[in-house]
């Protein structure tokens, strides 16, 4: 699973990089324009430890903000699923809200909040929460009557039985869900803290875009990419490993 | 024991094709009866709304003596975290029916398969537990909807049998296919016909074999006969 991720990734970070090379050496650009393997190699050299730490800062600022969303999702999702005005009125509001881009609010965000930890964290985990709860809803909204006709005939049927064996049936689905919006929190993250943020790799790539170094660009993305393949493939494996145990029981 | 339809009429919303037409008919009396017709003729509409969970149509179901209705179906799943044994232990605990669940698993054949998941099971396995549980319950009217679809024929008998010897004073409403099976061990068979013809259901004696009782060929193949005709 984690070879083949980050294989992947690699494949396509030496593709875009072998295409930068090509188009400086064919259009006879300069190092500042495209940096030749020199300067990149000087750049690893010199950002590569500092970045490394902002992109985990970013990281775990996307992981608590993706834990965020996670617990939130399912809170209202679990109230979404109800038949009642209540239920109602949250999928309205989901269904509305999400159309909405989150990352046109994350300015305002940053004007009330200031440019700490707690702006990214929103908006993180507000990027990353439509989309997990949209599928949250869907999911525990649809009943699994196979099963759950039984408990509700014989009288047995509670709201926390119902959720679990919706949550239990659709077990791939949320994993998926999950695992796909961690790419989500990440991204973000670093595009708050391209916004206006005072630390995490976001902010160094603000940096480096204003200095024109693209070799620093590059270093940083490689470092992002490497990194969320990890988590990805972390979460990945807490998925595989929750839906054994209760398979096995 | 009565269950009275009188003049039910139904259709579903949003169609024009009239399900059920003025139909009238009576089941009185514990023991096996039978819903019998051919497929889409409407048997699980009208189970469904004897267990009051199909509404919207016109006429009236009347019960005597009969509080608790359950309605079950062979598609039925017991939750994938637990296993056969679990469960089972799990929705007798409040009861206090254990002796009633040993020999239900005994009679079933199913002591081999409480320690598997039910997703592992056969269908005709899945089937027999999920019969097993809806034994265990409180019931007055027990609906059997394809209930006991892909069990073999000699397993399928001693289940019926051993049923109506645990369960005399209950009632059981049994949808089939299979002519023979409702036709030997149903006391009454209703046979549902398409809504075009008139009667829609025709009312129909079985031989209500029990476990002990000969059985009587010439009224079985007499039954066989009528409802064929009938259907």
């Amino acid at each position: 699973m984690l070879h083949r991720r980050i294989l992947q990734f690699l494949l396509i970070y030496v593709l875009g990089l072998t295409s930068l090379l090509f188009i400086k050496y064919v259009l006879k650009l300069s190092d500042y324009v495209i940096p030749g393997p020199q300067g990149l190699s000087h750049t690893v050299s010199c950002v590569f430890v500092k970045y490394f730490f902002d992109v985990m800062n970013t990281l775990s600022v996307a992981v608590i903000g993706h834990i965020i969303s996670v617990c939130l999702a399912t809170i209202v999702g679990i109230i979404g699923r109800l038949n009642s005005w209540a239920g109602s009125f949250v999928k309205v509001a989901a269904y509305n809200i999400q159309a909405y881009p989150i990352v046109a609010v994350a300015p305002i965000i940053f004007i009330l909040m200031g440019d700490g930890i707690s702006s990214r964290l929103l908006i993180a985990a507000v990027i990353c929460y439509f989309p997990l709860l949209l599928s949250f809803i869907g999911i525990l909204s649809e009943p699994v009557r196979d099963i759950e006709h039984f408990y509700e005939v014989t009288g047995r049927m509670s709201w926390r039985l119902q959720v679990k064996i919706r949550v239990f049936e659709n077990m791939n689905k949320l994993a998926t869900v999950i695992v796909g919006s961690a790419t989500l929190a990440m991204v973000g993250t670093i595009v708050a803290e391209f916004i206006a943020a005072d630390s995490g790799i976001g902010y160094s790539i603000r940096i480096a875009l204003y200095q024109s170094d693209l070799s620093k660009v590059l270093v940083a993305l490689f470092l992002i990419g490497i990194c969320t393949s990890l988590w990805l493939t972390c979460l990945e494996r807490i998925g595989y490993l929750i839906q054994n145990h209760f398979r096995k029981g | 024991m009565l269950i009275e339809f009188k003049d039910i009429s139904f259709q579903y919303r949003d169609t024009d094709t009239c399900v059920f037409k003025d139909i009238t008919c009576q089941i009185s009396g514990p023991g096996f009866h039978s819903l019998f017709g051919p497929s889409g003729v409407g048997k699980t509409t009208l189970a469904k709304m004897l267990a009051r969970s199909v509404n919207g149509f016109s006429g009236e179901i009347m019960v005597q003596q009969i509080d608790n209705i359950l309605y079950s179906y062979n598609l039925e799943r017991i939750p994938g975290w637990a296993c056969v044994g679990e469960h089972l232990t799990e929705i007798t605990r409040a009861s206090g029916e254990e002796n009633r669940r040993d020999e239900l698993i005994k009679s079933f054949g199913l002591r081999g398969c409480l320690d598997s998941r039910f997703s592992r099971l056969s269908m005709g396995q899945q089937n027999r537990v999920n019969l097993a549980r809806y034994l265990l319950q409180e019931f007055d009217l027990l609906i059997m909807d394809e209930s006991l679809a892909n069990v073999d024929e000699i397993t399928k008998e001693k289940i019926i049998l051993k049923i109506k010897a645990m369960f005399p004073g209950k009632c059981f409403l049994y949808i089939s296919h299979n002519l023979a099976e409702v036709a030997k061990f149903c006391k009454q068979i209703l046979v549902l016909r398409d809504s075009a013809k008139t009667p829609q259901m025709i009312s129909i004696d079985g031989q209500n074999h029990m476990k002990g009782k000969p059985l009587d060929k010439k009224f079985l193949e007499r039954s066989m006969l009528e409802i064929v005709h009938a259907s």
